[in-house]
């Protein structure tokens, strides 16, 4: 009795984690395309993997897929091996939409429901959900490049697996396309799934994302909740009459990371647990009184560009 | 039987594969009926092609040269799968490694049976038709031959699948498979001892469905040492695990 509870307190633990992935590495001859990744993917989460083309994205995905064979290190789904009966618990579409060019949209969908053992019935219901309900007796060679990354979506989720694997999604979509993508992945994670999402685009994984890793050249460089990783470090621009005064007093402040004089603006960079508070204190403490204060989020191409360079110096 | 259900799936409405074997049984046919029109020695053959039983030899031997059009049906859809990516994502989406190799010689068994029973089906037509004795007896003394075709074609096509798992382009696997079986090993036949190049995997195969008359040819020159069909049916079975085999240790050996 005891050791049976033992045992569901067990599967319950793992189950919080879907993904795990330790060490994991493979080369390419002398090319290191993953180096010594590790992460955890946890259970309701929308996991970004974020990096530019060539990061080790589609490799890293291809391994814990079973296409790529790993070169070292290990990873497992749901505490698990990767098996028949894990891979029905995984909808993915890695790189690009794979089907038969000859065979209609419903008949690919009939070979993908055979492999997973999915309801026929889901055929028609998917094929309505991404929007290709009137399209489903047309070949699959005759669709545009979106509708072909729908078709994919639609084949990934068949037989309502937990955990999506997404590569690229919107890669080659036009921008209603790639809002009707976001927004049916939200829908998704909405209904408690795990969706593990690959891209190069820093906006796309902070729109959708709960949780990131950041690879280079096949290091994680950084990972955690999207807040922390891709939120911190605000800019704050001042303006004030006062201007040499306040350059005097910025360099003697303790939580200023860094400044700089733009025009009439001076901007700075505060240092963790600090905000425009402090600034706006202590400059009127100093009889500095400043005509503007102005909180702005670093863009996202500079943040992704200070995450890749501190972590190579 | 499952993973056959998804591959007639795939097939079926594949325009390509009709072709194929469309091309194969109009080519046999058209073979069989003008194989009576053959003149040898200023004698036109005419019927006696079509007696029973000997039929069954004449067939299987002349339907052997066309397991090189099933071995290149074969490659063609296998090429497909890696064109399309798609054995990468019946991976994905729950096939193992070896379900993809069983369910590909599971197609190649299904091809051989629709030509064997084809010819099966050619042989009774032509002999009923022309054959003097028609009695149960005869007809089916030596259908024995329609099983070791059966064993040939699937070996033919076991070979196609290992040199496009292998090459993974159409074309090169079908250079490679025509090069192999019609040139390299007949150029090793020249350079071993008959003893030993009667177990090469091609005179196996070929032992299969022997030349008719070869009896006759063999007492005018020096006679060529081969295997009674019964004795190759053994090493065909092992060559066609082998392939197989080594088709499966590259699939798990590669990436998709």
């Amino acid at each position: 009795m005891f050791s049976l509870l033992l045992g569901e307190l067990l599967t319950k633990y793992n189950l919080a984690i879907v993904l795990s992935i330790e060490n994991l590495s493979k080369k390419y001859g002398s090319l290191k395309a993953v180096d010594q990744l590790t992460l955890q993917v946890e259970e309701g989460s929308i996991y970004g993997l974020l990096g530019p083309n060539g990061s080790g994205k589609t490799t890293t995905l291809g391994m814990v897929l079973d296409v790529i064979r790993p070169g070292d290190g290990s990873f497992s789904w749901f505490g698990n091996g990767i098996s028949k009966e894990t891979k029905q618990r995984v909808g993915a579409l890695l790189e690009t939409p794979n089907f038969y060019p000859y065979l209609s949209a419903k008949q690919n969908l009939q070979v993908v429901a055979d492999i997973k053992g999915a309801d026929y019935s889901n055929i028609n219901k998917m094929l309505d959900l991404v929007g290709l309900g009137s399209r489903g007796n047309s070949a699959f060679k005759g669709f545009s490049l979106g509708m072909k990354q729908r078709l994919a979506l639609a084949a990934a989720m068949l037989n309502d697996p937990e955990v999506l694997v997404l590569d690229e999604p919107t890669n080659g979509l036009d921008p209603q396309g790639i809002a009707e993508v976001r927004d049916l992945i939200l829908r998704i994670a909405a209904q408690g799934k795990t969706i593990i999402l690959a891209s190069h685009l820093l906006d796309e994984v902070e729109k959708v994302c709960t949780h990131v890793a950041v690879l280079q050249n096949g290091k994680l460089l950084a990972s955690g909740p999207v807040a922390d990783i891709l939120a911190a470090n605000e800019n704050v621009l001042i303006s004030t009459p006062d201007t040499e005064r306040a350059l005097a007093l910025l360099a003697h402040l303790p939580y200023v990371a860094n400044f700089r004089r733009e025009k009439e603006f001076i901007i700075l960079t505060l240092q963790e647990g600090y905000n425009s508070t402090d600034i706006n204190r202590d400059m009127f403490a100093q009889n500095i009184v400043l005509s503007q204060l102005i909180v702005r989020r670093k863009s996202l191409e500079a943040q992704f560009l200070e995450i890749i360079n501190t972590e190579s110096k | 039987m499952n993973l056959l259900r998804i591959e007639f799936r795939k097939i079926f409405p594949y325009r390509t594969f009709w072709a194929i074997l469309g091309i194969y049984t109009l080519l046999l046919i058209l073979i069989v009926y003008a194989s009576s029109n053959i003149t040898i020695n200023g004698q036109t053959m005419g019927s006696s092609t079509y007696q029973f039983p000997g039929i069954w030899q004449r067939l299987t031997f002349i339907a052997s040269y066309f397991n090189l059009l099933l071995g290149i049906l074969i490659i063609v859809l296998v090429s497909d799968e890696y064109s399309f990516r798609t054995f990468r994502q019946q991976v994905i989406d729950g096939l193992s490694r070896t379900e993809l190799v069983k369910a590909k010689f599971y197609v190649v068994l299904a091809i051989a049976s629709f030509s064997t029973i084809f010819l099966l089906a050619l042989g009774l037509y032509f002999g009923l038709l022309y054959s003097a004795t028609k009695g149960f007896e005869t007809v089916v003394s030596q259908i024995d031959f329609l099983s070791y075709y059966f064993v040939q074609s699937v070996a033919y096509m076991v070979l196609a699948l290992f040199f496009c798992i292998l090459i993974r382009k159409s074309g090169l696997a079908i250079i490679a498979f025509i090069a192999y079986a019609k040139i390299i090993e007949p150029l090793l036949h020249f350079g071993l001892d008959d003893k030993l190049d009667k177990f090469l995997p091609m005179k196996v195969l070929s032992s299969l469905t022997p030349m008719p008359g070869q009896e006759m040819l063999d007492q005018l020159t020096t006679p060529t040492d081969m295997l009674t069909p019964q004795w190759a049916v053994l090493p065909a079975l092992v060559y066609t695990g082998l392939l197989l085999l080594f088709s499966y240790l590259i699939l798990k050996m590669r990436d998709l």
